[in-house]
């Protein structure tokens, strides 16, 4: 085994030159091409004084390249969405370059806080070389297979694929989303070999509502997707093993402190909502005797970047203490039953209410807010704004939202507002949350 | 037909500015998504993934005649 994602590139470079890395609409990169790119970028980068480069996940392809060239510099790579607000983008690029990080750190993921305040979660090579072991042992990486990736890069779920991809020689190519599915459907139609993809639930849901007779008519051509990050409904499930019955399909347990742990292929007779399967072969799982899930090995993170409290609160003696509840069945498989905090799962992106609540409090007119999850048929949760204004004020929902859009990142700011009289709040004054659970 | 779907769409999307000659740019895919399921319910049309083009999509105006399109085509 090697030691780093870009040693297995070299290698690639040198034994299959002629191989296509990376793939976009507008660009075919080979290993060589790929290899002598990441070299030259990583040349200028080691001559920046600062030792995290915060990069946002906003140019494709070139992504790819820059996020290997800042670690063969040395650097820690810091990727970011791409709408990030200037104010938060500064605010992250001094964080990471003022506190001190563990010699082994190589990249530093922000993630949603219990708090409302983000998090940047500590990696290494480490683990990304035995996250990316786990997936390429669990579900069957091969050189021979184009992995289509359409998620934001910054985010574990589409980033942990360019690891096993790049260590195996197969070839990603680059969507900026699914927005245009009919170009995702022709990428599947056009390729030489296999496909794989990940996909956040919404995501599934979206392709099967656009594109169910398309997904079945290239049924022959996809190896497996992957799906994870948030829940998927037993109906949809259940859809996607009718139209592709011989792909494997993967239900993933992961997260960005724990690394990807297990996964569960639910075409393979055992198709049950919730059933992440086994664990993979780098990492450990156990139920606590309070129902949550606890995670060890190699995959899990060094820490927060900058908040050794918070470490500590999480990070117990090598085990990560989730908020996730789950039980271990018969088969030893893990079956997810909850989540016991505040955080809003929106399509696969947590988002912590409290954060939400905070911007929407800077506009003067608001006198009362509460950000809450409510049912999408997409989504499967949306967030909704209730908000109370103030006596005599004027507002209306266009410019809630513009505002929230100014100060949040695309996935924080509220679907949905709804003017109230009042905001329940319980009798010390915190909100009442659980009044408005649906 | 036109005010009509800029109401349907507007508390939907309300970051979507409706009036732009570049519509497509400024959707995600839950944004393209909403329109094809909004649409096909109100107009009791099949809108599909061949039909969530960038030049379908392009503006409110390209969004009407897509949907009159649709309306034509049904038997």
């Amino acid at each position: 085994m090697m030691e780093s994602l870009e040693q297995y590139l070299r290698h690639h470079a040198e034994t299959m030159p002629g191989k296509i890395a990376v793939q976009a609409h507008d660009a075919a990169i080979t290993y060589r091409q790929l290899w002598n790119d990441v070299t030259a970028e990583a040349e200028a980068i080691s001559r920046d004084p600062r030792r995290a480069i915060v990069l946002k996940a906003d140019r494709g392809w070139r992504f790819i390249g820059s996020y290997l060239a800042t670690h063969l510099a040395g650097k820690v790579v810091v990727p970011v969405e791409k709408d990030i607000p200037d104010d938060k983008f500064k605010a992250i690029d001094k964080l990471v370059n003022t506190v001190g990080m563990d010699a082994r750190v190589s990249d530093v993921l922000f993630t949603t806080g219990t708090t409302g305040k983000q998090k940047g979660t500590m990696i290494s090579q480490q683990v990304i070389l035995a996250d990316a072991d786990n997936l390429i042992n669990a579900q069957g990486f091969s050189p021979e297979l184009l992995f289509i990736i359409t998620g934001p890069l910054n985010h574990i779920g589409s980033l942990s694929k360019i690891w096993p991809s790049i260590i195996v020689g197969a070839t990603i190519y680059v969507m900026d989303g699914i927005k245009d599915p009919d170009a995702f459907f022709s990428v599947i139609e056009n390729s030489p070999v296999k496909v794989a993809t990940f996909q956040v639930p919404a995501s599934l849901r979206i392709l099967l509502q656009l594109g169910h007779d398309r997904l079945a008519a290239l049924a022959h051509k996809i190896d497996f997707i992957e799906t994870g990050a948030a829940p998927i409904s037993q109906s949809d499930m259940e859809a996607m093993c009718r139209l592709l019955p011989d792909t494997r399909l993967y239900n993933t347990y992961a997260s960005t402190e724990t690394g990807i742990i297990a996964t569960h292929n639910f075409n393979d007779g055992h198709c049950v909502a919730g059933c992440l399967g086994t664990v993979m072969k780098n990492s450990v799982l156990e139920i606590n005797p309070d129902g949550f899930i606890e995670c060890a090995g190699p995959t899990v993170m060094l820490g927060y970047c900058g908040d050794p409290e918070e470490t500590a609160r999480i990070l117990i003696d090598g085990r990560i203490v989730t908020r996730d509840k789950g039980t271990i069945d018969d088969c030893g498989r893990l079956q997810l039953s909850g989540r016991d905090d505040d955080v809003i799962n929106v399509g696969g992106f947590k988002v912590n209410p409290i954060e939400v609540e905070d911007v929407a409090m800077d506009i003067p007119a608001i006198a009362d807010c509460i950000c809450i999850a409510a049912p999408h048929p997409v989504l499967g949760w949306a967030l909704r704004l209730l908000y109370q204004v103030e006596n005599g004020c004027q507002l209306d929902n266009k410019s809630i939202a513009r505002h929230m859009a100014s100060k949040l990142e695309r996935y924080k700011v509220p679907h949905l507002y709804t003017r109230v009289d009042k905001i329940n709040r319980t009798y010390n004054g915190k909100l009442d949350r659980k009044s408005y659970r649906e | 037909m036109k005010e009509h779907i800029r109401t349907l769409l507007e508390d939907l999307l309300p970051l979507v500015d409706l009036d732009s000659d570049f519509l497509f740019a400024e959707l995600d895919s839950l944004g393209v998504t909403t329109i094809m399921m909004v649409l096909s319910n109100e107009y009791d049309i099949n809108l599909d993934a061949r039909d969530a083009t960038p030049r379908n999509l392009r503006s409110l105006d390209s969004i009407v005649e897509m949907v009159n399109r649709k309306i034509a085509e049904k038997p």
